[in-house]
């Protein structure tokens, strides 16, 4: 009779075992899928932010502006005495900006500027500076402008300010000609900006006839990617000195290598816990249901075939879990970008095989644990309740 | 007879309760970590911002223009105004004097070489090195405000040493340990270089001198021409950006006691007399915005720890309770209420919280410690013990563990007990 059990216990299909197990107890199952569904929204979620987090911070650096300055020849390379005006008359020649660009990137932000030393009409000397008005907005955009400039109009620093008679009609002397501009008004920098008086850069080129000298650049990305720019554009623009702005590019990087360090750190730090609680969940329940396995013992059930039901019960849960656990994660993620950057962070297939992974180890140890534990039993003992 | 139960009960589960203060204990860890780290990431982001230089600078409001273009002098300013070094000990005395972490005044004048023609003169700027400011026990001056200032020797230690910028070296053929004969008046004074330096545009061309040496060679005795000012501040909203003399006294003082830049420099300009002080809108605008993303994240990612942390601490919760429905049964069936029952139950919940909730506390502040050690290497570690996180984290673990009970007590007491304790046999 006995034997007649058993041998028909062994032929009870795997599938059907599974599924009257998952079944029958219908709360538990729910509540060890619960458990696995947010070990894996937690790692997807954090895994994802994880992997989008470098783009992100660059991105948020690149409010510091030009990292990296062109300008025209060794003019810092002697001495550089009191009198230095003479490395003015160093212009970069006129088609510069289109071969920065195209050496740094479509992505690169290319403000060039020119600059001449002009006289106000209460003879005091002034820095003028040309701009490329939609590219210095984009790369300086921490200045605080009154208006930008256009045409014949002029955008006057507030210290400069100070210094004209008539802050609505500008009027300048260079080289002897005068240049009648309109005051859009003032700007605010709390640099050596506040000192100068901006225009649009054809309106100063026809002017004072005065080249660029300085191309201010801004590569987006860190060290790597900025020094990489830096090469192409040496070896693009012979004859000229590019310079990385140095405190910019190292701060970037060290900020950003750390902040990932302390996500990383964060990340292992909230898997564990959850992977640990899971783990207690996940084999509690298996523990629980010791006098269901004795009983399959006793039945004839083998060790491995108990082990592999075991596996099987919680390899199907973990990887149900990944599946709403990524969706879940996922939205999590995005929205965490929405608030924190103002930019939702997209969905990532890449996470998935690593949180399965994780998901089917913490389910694997949770069948494995307890199935050692019940090795050690007697199911006659186990069966009469102790 | 209540106190036996419950001592019983710890003493003879000791797995369940195991598993159950181990989820605690892990959960108050991560959330403890977080937290201490979330806390002082504002800190130590703004230390790492500090390499991008001043946010606040003070200058003479009756200054000429400067007239300089990439950090050189076109032309010499017109008309020079000072500072007095003297006044900088009011910054003290302003309302949000400790939140002002540096102070780098510095004076920038000419000086002849001595057996050189007349006219023949390097630029040169005073700094503080090294100079104890304040009644704390830290130093500020150039190099604490210029981490990224790479210095071969060391910065001057006595009044006759200088330090000389690496393109003001080249030139004159300058190393660690020379000598520099400058023009003093009639008279010539020796610097010995202490060290070259590689710092900004502007400064490699000079020779970097103690202010008090450069005010005695420059002939202006206790003068600064700028002030940089490194300070911790909120990062700007609408509301910074106000004009504070426009607005209602109410809202003036508030405006005033927010650590703004624009109050923070407001009130130095209240402080001193004849400053002009002003927010270096390219650091603070861009820091405050790297400053707020990254706690942002932080605090965030701390709601998901705590989220996470706390479902599985109530599921570890629910799970040892709903093992123990024999228990209840018999309990029930021996005559003690469901309010006994459940007290019992919430007791024992309490009790684990608060234990296994403190030793997290203690284990989550440790590992904040040594995490924020490894990534924010050389900073002067803060307490490793954060008190106010303490009653924070026990808290929510006791919160958390109750909740997390309640729903499994609910279940259990519900069913009958003789239900229960058959379905147990």
């Amino acid at each position: 009779m006995a034997v007649a059990v058993a041998r028909h216990g062994a032929g009870l299909g795997m599938g059907r075992m599974l599924r009257q197990s998952l079944l029958h107890r219908r709360g538990r199952s729910l509540s060890a899928l619960l458990a696995m569904t947010v070990s894996a929204a937690v790692a997807t979620a954090l895994l994802t932010l994880y992997s989008d987090l470098d783009a992100k911070l660059h991105r948020e650096f690149r409010s510091f502006g030009a990292n990296v300055v062109v300008t025209a020849g060794a003019a810092a390379g002697q001495g550089s005495g009191s009198g230095l005006a003479a490395g003015q008359a160093n212009y970069l020649p006129a088609d510069v900006v289109a071969r920065v660009q195209t050496a740094a990137g479509a992505e690169a932000v290319v403000a060039p500027f020119a600059y001449a030393v002009a006289t106000t009409d209460r003879g005091t000397p002034v820095v003028v500076a040309g701009m490329e008005v939609g590219a210095t907005r984009r790369l300086d955009r921490w200045w605080k402008v009154d208006a930008w400039p256009a045409g014949q109009e002029a955008l006057l620093g507030q210290k400069a300010a100070n210094f004209v008679a008539d802050e609505r009609a500008v009027k300048l002397t260079y080289a002897g000609r005068v240049a009648e501009l309109k005051g859009v008004g003032r700007l605010r920098t709390g640099a050596e900006e506040d000192s100068r008086i901006y225009m649009p850069m054809a309106a100063f080129t026809a002017w004072t006839g005065v080249g660029r000298s300085v191309v201010e650049v801004q590569v987006p990305g860190g060290a790597a990617r900025v020094e990489a720019a830096v090469g192409r554009m040496r070896a693009a623009l012979p004859g000229m000195t590019v310079a990385p702005v140095r405190a910019l590019v190292e701060g970037e990087s060290r900020i950003v290598d750390r902040t990932r360090a302390l996500m990383f750190g964060s990340v292992v730090l909230i898997a564990l816990t959850v992977g640990v609680s899971v783990l207690a969940t996940m084999s509690a329940s298996v523990l629980e249901r010791r006098r269901d396995f004795a009983l399959m013992r006793a039945l004839g059930g083998s060790e491995g075939q108990l082990l592999r039901l075991f596996l099987l019960e919680g390899l199907l849960l973990a990887g149900a879990g990944v599946g709403l656990g990524w969706v879940l994660g996922s939205g999590v993620a995005w929205a965490i970008g929405e608030l924190n950057f103002e930019t939702g962070t997209m969905p990532r297939v890449a996470v998935v095989p690593l949180v399965l992974g994780l998901n089917l180890m913490i389910a694997a140890f949770a069948a494995v644990l307890p199935a050692r534990v019940l090795r050690g039993l007697e199911p006659a003992a186990l069966l009469k309740g102790e | 007879m209540f106190f036996r139960l419950l001592w019983e009960s710890f003493r003879r589960q000791r797995r369940r309760k195991l598993l159950a203060g181990v989820a605690i204990l892990l959960g108050t860890t991560a959330v403890t970590a977080m937290l201490a780290l979330a806390t002082t990431i504002g800190d130590r982001i703004h230390r790492e911002l500090a390499v991008y230089g001043a946010n606040i600078v003070i200058t003479p409001a009756a200054a000429g223009l400067e007239v300089n273009v990439g950090g050189v002098e076109v032309r010499p300013a017109t008309g020079s105004a000072y500072l007095k070094e003297s006044d900088l000990e009011k910054l003290q005395g302003i309302f949000w004097a400790n939140n002002i972490t540096g102070v780098s005044p510095e004076l920038r004048f000419t000086v002849g070489l001595a057996g050189h023609a007349e006219e023949q003169k390097i630029p040169a700027v005073g700094l503080w090195f090294g100079h104890v400011f304040g009644t704390g026990t830290g130093t500020t001056g150039a190099p604490a405000m210029h981490p990224l200032w790479r210095l071969v020797g060391a910065w001057p230690s006595a009044p006759d040493q200088g330090v000389a910028g690496r393109v003001l070296a080249e030139g004159l053929g300058l190393k660690a340990g020379d000598t520099l004969a400058l023009r003093d008046g009639s008279s010539t004074r020796v610097i010995r270089v202490s060290g070259v330096v590689d710092a900004d545009e502007e400064t490699n061309g000079e020779l970097l001198l103690p202010l008090a040496t450069a005010q005695v060679l420059a002939g202006l005795p206790g003068a600064v021409s700028m002030v940089e000012v490194s300070a911790k501040t909120r990062p700007e909203d609408a509301f910074a950006r106000k004009d504070p003399a426009a607005l209602s006294p109410k809202d003036r003082d508030v405006w005033y006691c927010r650590p703004y830049a624009n109050s923070i420099a407001f009130q130095i300009r209240e402080a001193i007399p004849g400053a002009d002080a002003e927010q270096v809108r390219r650091v603070e605008q861009s820091e405050g915005n790297v400053l707020k993303r990254i706690s942002g994240l932080m605090w965030l990612v701390s709601l998901a720890a705590l989220v996470a942390a706390g479902f599985a601490v109530s599921a570890a919760m629910a799970t040892a309770i709903l093992e123990r429905r024999g228990e209840i049964g018999l309990l029930r069936s021996l005559g003690a209420s469901r309010g006994a029952v459940a007290a019992l139950f919430y007791v024992e919940a309490a009790v684990l919280a608060v234990v296994a909730g403190s030793l997290g506390f203690l284990a989550g502040s440790g590992l904040a410690a040594w995490l924020g050690a490894r990534i924010f290497p050389g900073e002067s570690a803060g307490a490793v013990l954060n008190p106010v996180l303490l009653p924070v984290v026990v808290g929510l673990a006791l919160l958390v563990a109750v909740a997390g009970s309640t729903p499994a007590i609910r279940q259990a007491l519900r069913m009958e007990p003789s239900a229960v304790l058959r379905a147990g046999a």
